[in-house]
């Protein structure tokens, strides 16, 4: 993963990322399988609700109807008793009825030709004509045992009352005054409020009602009928005719309904119940609100704690890096130890290991290379000696043969003294004062062996000959000038030494010699200390060279300069160190 | 922390954007009639209180005890600002006087819906009536269908309130409806100011003075009210009427009314505060004349017609 510079992200970024993202998806996905099954139980309980609304208007309407059959029976075995009842006592028994029941406006017999038979009310009636061709009687005549439900109508028996009301009509037997048993068509008017009140105390939701419809699909009665007369308020009838009965969703003047259908018993009607789903599943609306809330909430604190959290497991990694840094800047002071989780304290425990482990083999090498340089040094001493020795020990043969007793005796005692500082107990640093003596008594064996062939100074700077120094560096120089100057010279040579400081903190071992001196590309390749050189010449020279270089650094080391037929002058240029110790039985 | 701050605020945000909307105080809706009883009244004052359970409106309703007293009806109009009402529906008695007051009511941002009958030359919020000029062309036509040819028509018209859009509206149309036919004439054309023993008065006179007279239109259901006792000694008069009073509807079984012109003053009443609802919500209410029909004897129990003439009986 990288960012928009190309960069990684952090592991914090990448950790909290994660861990947001997969709290988030978690949370969107428990909610939305809450929200669809909370849904559902939602639509499916207002479903049943509705239904069972609609189920109990039902259930009223049949019990209502039910009980104006049985008023209907009634007064149909009435209407034949007129052997045994007088037509006023039938009457009075049927208004008995009608005044125990506000619902009923009135109930009447007509024989087939309009005419009243039987009344429980007391005003004049319309003309038979008009009485005949109304629609609840048309429809029951001939058709004895059917009865009839009209829709709500006005009331066309008087001319003096306009009543709302629904009719029930039957043909009947009659039997007449006269015994004989005739047609006759019973009328029972209900007041149409007794039955609207009992379809419309009923709610469906808060604006959902009930309708009925006759077997045409035909509006019986509507509580919004003004409105629907009116053109205020359509209603959708297509929907209904194509289900006929049942339970089903339909959108109509852009809002879902809820649409039930069932049979009216008793009367040819079918009740229609319509529930508006947005009321419905307001409960649902609330309840979304509410959850969107909650998980917006849950969100923000996801983000908080996936990002603390983050943090808190990365820190000891950022820790541990940190630690890292200061180890590769070379910084192996203090092992890292850091506190975290079982991983990390691994990581940073083997780190530690690894770091000591680092820093030993560090100090090993130190040793080892230290080991390797006195190797070294000790290997160039010992370079010297045989040489010498083999050259001193013939002189000290030639002088003997001679008899020359005190030339032995001379060089012997230089001899012994120049060995006695060559092994220094075994040091590798005596004073300079130790290392001109040393040179002092090597001159005198060569003074001696070639014969006051040169003669030598040595001067010293006040100070200086208890400074520190390696051992047998400035012998090899004078070495030097005297086989390749002062040997090839027929006058007499000199070889001055002396000792000074130079500023800042060095001090000069200064070889002059006035032997032959060298050529320039003699000397150029003397200078290389690192070639190789024909004939020797030179070795003693870079022995010397490297040995200071190698204990005190490239800063120290040899100058040469020479001029043909003029002589040598060469510089040993070392630290001023503080002195040490002189030898026991040395003297300068 | 300092990223995790706007991503914070930006849910905060987010969360107070998902708050419901405060929802819409109901709005108090005044409704103020020519006058308090009738049944048009009652029938228009139904339909605004069907509209009320539509519409969540609260609605209160005012009117003077009678028809012609405008100066009521403006103490009615002053007393629906001073309560600080958020419309008005109003039938003005008074095309002209009632006009400072409802300019008043506008000033002051409450909407004026009117209902039935208009102002001169002010336009209100919005206006809901009839097309009485229909109405008054039809009553004509009607008329001419109750006698033949050749016979003469001699009308009698009394409206109710003379200064009215409503009523002028109807005897203009009528009368120039009536001047189409050749042997058609307007005896007289006049008012009764909503008030029964007028109504009977002029009719009575215009009777007595005139026999020829043999039609009358009451262009209002008290005037027919008055126009009914002073025609039953004139068996040969026809009368033609405005309204649905069960009067008028037995008047009308009994031949005494030969045609009943029934405005469907519910369906004025309810859509008229759905107009108030509506304006107040910015929406422009939509522009449809309210239902009419010439009702006669023969029509008066047909499904559609008895709906409509019943309402008020229901």
């Amino acid at each position: 993963m990288r960012g928009r510079a190309g960069r990684p992200y952090s592991i914090k970024t990448i950790l909290s990322v994660v861990i947001a993202s997969v709290s988030i998806l978690f949370t969107v996905l428990v909610s939305t399988i809450l929200y669809t099954q909370f849904s559902a139980t939602i639509r499916s309980n207002a479903t049943l609700s509705t239904r069972e609304i609609v189920r109990q208007i039902n259930a009223n309407l049949n019990y209502y109807t039910s009980d104006i059959l049985s008023i209907a029976t009634y007064a149909r075995d009435l209407a034949k008793q007129t052997d045994t009842l007088s037509r006023s006592q039938i009457e009075e028994r049927l208004n008995t009825i009608v005044a125990s029941r506000p619902d009923i406006v009135c109930l009447l017999l007509f024989d087939v030709d309009g005419t009243l038979l039987l009344s429980t009310m007391d005003v004049p009636m319309r003309p038979t004509d008009e009485i005949i061709s109304q629609q609840w009687f048309e429809r029951a005549l001939g058709k004895e045992g059917n009865f009839y439900f009209t829709g709500p109508h006005v009331q066309q028996l008087s001319k003096s009352s306009y009543p709302w009301v629904i009719t029930y009509s039957q043909q009947i037997t009659y039997r007449s005054e006269t015994g004989e048993l005739d047609r006759a068509l019973l009328l029972i008017d209900m007041n149409f409020w007794a039955v609207s009140e009992l379809i419309q105390t009923a709610r469906l939701g808060k604006s959902g009602y009930v309708y009925f419809i006759d077997n045409d699909g035909k509006i019986v009665y509507h509580p919004y009928q003004q409105l629907i007369n009116s053109n205020l308020f359509n209603e959708d009838l297509e929907s209904v005719q194509e289900h006929i009965f049942g339970t089903f969703h339909t959108t109509f003047e852009g809002r879902e309904r809820l649409v039930i259908v069932d049979t009216v018993n008793n009367a040819r009607w079918r009740i229609v119940g319509v529930a508006y789903i947005d009321e419905l599943m307001a409960g649902l609306q609330k309840y979304t609100l509410i959850m969107m809330v909650v998980i917006l909430i849950l969100i923000a604190i996801t983000i908080v704690v996936s990002r603390s959290l983050a943090a808190y497991i990365s820190r000891p990694i950022r820790e541990l890096e940190r630690l890292m840094n200061s180890v590769e800047k070379g910084d192996f002071s203090s092992p890292p130890t850091v506190a975290g989780s079982q991983e990390v304290a691994a990581l940073s425990e083997t780190f530690a290991v690894m770091v000591r482990r680092i820093r030993a083999l560090m100090d090993d090498i130190v040793t080892s290379q230290e080991a390797k340089r006195k190797f070294e040094l000790d290997a160039l001493q010992a370079k010297i000696n045989p040489h010498f020795l083999y050259n001193t020990l013939d002189s000290v043969v030639w002088m003997a043969e001679q008899g020359d007793n005190e030339g032995v005796i001379r060089m012997v005692t230089s001899l012994a003294k120049l060995f006695r500082i060559s092994i220094s107990k075994g040091r590798d640093i005596i004073t300079i004062a130790e290392e001109l003596e040393h040179v002092r008594n090597y001159l005198i064996i060569q003074q001696m062996r070639y014969q006051n062939k040169f003669e030598f100074t040595i001067e010293t700077e006040e100070g200086t000959e208890n400074l520190a120094t390696i051992k047998l560096i400035v012998q090899p120089i004078v070495e030097n000038a005297i086989y390749h100057g002062i040997k090839y010279l027929q006058e007499m040579g000199t070889i001055a030494i002396r000792v000074y400081r130079r500023k800042p903190g060095a001090v000069v071992i200064e070889v002059r010699d006035n032997g032959v001196g060298m050529s320039e590309e003699t000397l150029t390749k003397l200078l290389d200390f690192g070639s190789e050189h024909p004939k020797r010449m030179g070795f003693g020279v870079r022995n010397v060279h490297q040995r200071i270089q190698l204990y005190w650094g490239s800063d120290y080391g040899l100058e040469i300069s020479s001029e043909r037929d003029v002589g040598t002058l060469v510089r040993l240029i070392i630290p001023e160190q503080p002195s040490t110790a002189p030898l026991k039985g040395v003297t300068v | 922390m300092r990223r995790t701050t706007p991503i914070l605020l930006a849910l905060l945000l987010l969360l107070t954007g998902c708050t419901p909307k405060q929802v819409v105080d109901n709005p108090r809706i005044a409704v103020i009639t020519m006058m308090q009883g009738g049944e048009f009244w009652g029938a228009l004052k139904n339909g605004a209180r069907s509209a009320r359970s539509a519409t969540s409106a609260v609605l209160e309703f005012f009117g003077p005890i009678n028809e012609s007293d405008y100066e009521g009806q403006i103490a009615c109009v002053q007393s629906a600002i001073d309560q600080g009402f958020d419309a008005i529906i109003l039938s003005p008695s008074h095309y002209t006087r009632l006009k400072d007051v409802v300019t008043k009511a506008q000033a002051k941002g409450i909407k004026v819906v009117l209902a039935d009958t208009a102002l001169m030359g002010q336009a209100a919020d919005f206006l809901i009536t009839a097309d009485y000029r229909e109405i008054g062309a039809a009553m004509a036509t009607y008329a001419f269908t109750l006698f033949g040819e050749d016979e003469a028509i001699n009308a009698l018209i009394i409206g109710s309130l003379p200064n009215t859009t409503t009523m002028t509206n109807l005897v203009e149309s009528l009368s120039a409806a009536l001047k189409t036919r050749p042997k058609s004439r307007i005896v007289s054309s006049t008012f009764s100011l909503t008030d029964e023993a007028i109504a009977y008065d002029i009719t009575s006179t215009a009777l007595d003075g005139d026999p020829t007279i043999n039609v009358v239109f009451a262009l209002e259901e008290y005037t027919a009210g008055g126009v009914a006792p002073a025609i039953e000694d004139h068996p040969g008069v026809r009368f033609i009427a405005l309204g649905n009073t069960r009067y008028e509807i037995q008047l009308l079984e009994e031949s005494t009314i030969d045609a009943l012109v029934v405005v469907n003053a519910f369906n004025l009443g309810y859509r008229s505060v759905l107009a108030a609802v509506d304006l107040l919500e910015g929406k422009k209410p939509a522009q449809q004349p309210v239902d009419w029909a010439l009702v006669t004897k023969e029509s008066m129990f047909s499904e559609e017609h008895q709906r409509l003439l019943f309402q008020s009986i229901q």
